[in-house]
């Protein structure tokens, strides 16, 4: 494994050339081009404040930034969990005729969620100021839980871009599965709603701790409960560890099959 | 001499898949069906290619020779045998595969360098060479997807012959752009031939191995029938050819691309 490892940072041009190549590549053609990486999510909480006190009236307190704190990083969960399936199928030209370590397609496209999640909290900061809710040192914890979400999506991408391979089903599954998963996940509710026993069972799911603990630093102020972020670190870690061998267990075929 | 290329009974295997089963459904309902035929793309090839020569490797279509340039260059896994290669091996197979339309040439030719393992230090100080070479320096900030199929050729050609590989793989004899950039690609890989590389040239035209190799193997169903001389390599090739025209084509005969 650790050769392996050697092998792809031997490539790291590659990683750095491919992500920015997704992230240009997103919006090109378009007017505004980059510019939308911003406006997509400015516009987005704009129609939450708007609808949710004045129209749906949510009692939730600020339920705009409740949710955005929490839909912002859920979308790059989500992204790579779809989005990941086809990473290897659309380079399908190049996995056929070059060589290159196979794993920096999947782990380009995580690192580029990664970066394009980061790029969006530029704007969330700001907003939760402007809606009156002070930023604490807490927001320090970020960087921390980043890097979880990063390995987990990463190990996500792995295993999603793998099996998509072989199983091109796949793609309309997880997309099922991730519409279920995100109701499962306390996005748009607190956890507090649920039922005790659901919740124990629910909170298997690493994104559940996760997406509390954004919560927590970012629209509470205060900092991760510590089983919240312990949990999916681990669960995390090992999700990635798995996806890698499974990927590299997979990829010797790609070439046949695709 | 050290040798470029050792292939220790090298062994290739594909299943012939009536329909392969696609989808989960289809490889639950057909569990357990065995409806594919397994055949040889390649059995028992040794081979040493020595470190510095031009080698060339005649075949019909199908016999196993673009198997055995995807097991040197490391896209596909053999089944059995044992294979090394000492060195970067670039295919001059597919040009430019892996550009992006939407960017710009430049763009691309960082792109694909990086593809091949270069790092961005030594993409920057080859990238006026490769435009130079491809004759594109008026065109080379616009998305490639503006170019003519010549110019798109021109560019892959120019990415992939500065990329500085040891090993070179060339799939027929390149016919890239006008008369003149065939001369002048026919130029370079002489130079490259004077400065040591080592070439692999396959075809299943018989005056291209002729002229530039100092070797010869002779593939005919995954198997090696012959190897020498080149003029020697070739006769046999001929007489063979001649007596196999008048009979059917074998049952199970592999797409070229395999």
């Amino acid at each position: 494994m650790l050769e392996r490892i050697g092998e792809i940072l031997r490539f790291r041009e590659m990683i750095k050339s491919f992500v920015r190549k997704e992230l240009r590549t997103r919006y090109k053609g378009s007017f505004l081009g980059f510019l939308w990486t911003f406006l997509n999510p400015l516009a987005q909480l704009s129609v939450y404040a708007l609808i949710f006190p004045h129209i749906m009236r949510v009692r939730e307190d600020n339920y705009a930034m409740f949710l955005f704190v929490a839909l912002v990083p859920w979308g790059y969960f989500a992204g790579t969990l779809t989005g990941g399936c086809g990473v290897i199928i659309a380079n399908s030209s190049l996995v056929d005729k070059v060589y290159f370590p196979r794993e920096i397609l999947p782990l380009a496209f995580s690192l580029s969620g990664l970066l394009n999640l980061c790029f969006v909290f530029m704007i969330v900061l700001p907003a939760l100021v402007f809606f009156g809710r002070p930023l604490t040192g807490n927001v320090l914890w970020l960087p921390a839980l980043l890097f979880i979400h990063a390995v987990l999506c990463t190990g996500i991408s792995f295993i999603v871009s793998a099996v998509n391979v072989y199983f091109r089903d796949l793609e309309q599954i997880i997309g099922l599965a991730a519409m279920a998963l995100y109701f499962m996940t306390p996005v748009m509710y607190p956890a507090g709603l649920l039922p005790e026993k659901i919740r124990a069972v629910l909170s298997f799911n690493p994104m559940f701790g996760l997406i509390l603990s954004y919560r927590d630093v970012l629209f509470y102020g205060k900092p991760p409960d510590w089983p919240m972020l312990v949990y999916p670190a681990a669960a995390s870690a090992l999700i990635f560890v798995f996806g890698f061998c499974l990927f590299n267990k997979l990829q010797r075929k790609f070439t046949e099959i695709l | 001499m050290e040798n470029a290329i050792e292939l220790v009974n090298v062994s290739k295997k594909f299943r012939l898949y009536r329909d392969r089963p696609q989808t989960l459904k289809e490889a639950v309902v057909r569990w357990n069906r065995k409806e594919y035929k397994e055949f040889f793309a390649l059995r028992n090839v040794s081979m040493k290619i020595k470190k510095g020569s031009t080698v060339g490797i005649i075949g019909k279509n199908g016999s196993g020779k673009s198997t055995l340039l995807k097991i040197i260059n490391r896209t596909m896994y053999p089944d059995g045998g044992a294979v090394k290669v000492t060195g970067a091996v670039a295919s001059l197979i597919e040009l430019g595969a892996g550009f992006h339309p939407e960017l710009s040439g430049r763009e691309n030719i960082y792109i694909n360098a990086s593809i091949f393992g270069l790092t961005g230090k030594e993409i920057r100080e080859r990238l006026p060479a490769v435009v130079d070479f491809a004759e594109l320096a008026a065109f080379i900030d616009n998305p490639v997807r503006t170019y003519s199929s010549g110019m798109y050729a021109r560019l892959g050609f120019a990415v992939a012959i500065h990329v500085d590989a040891d090993i070179l793989l060339i799939d027929e004899i390149l016919g890239v752009g006008d008369m003149n950039f065939q001369e002048k690609c026919a130029a370079k890989i002489f130079e490259l031939h004077r400065a040591g590389k080592t070439m692999i040239i396959v075809s299943h035209v018989m005056p291209a191995i002729g002229s530039l190799c100092d070797y010869a193997f002779w593939l005919e169903r995954g198997e090696l029938r012959a190897e020498g001389a080149p003029e020697s390599v070739k006769r046999q090739y001929a007489m063979f050819m001649r007596q196999d025209a008048g009979k059917p084509a074998p049952e199970n005969r592999a797409e070229e691309n395999c």
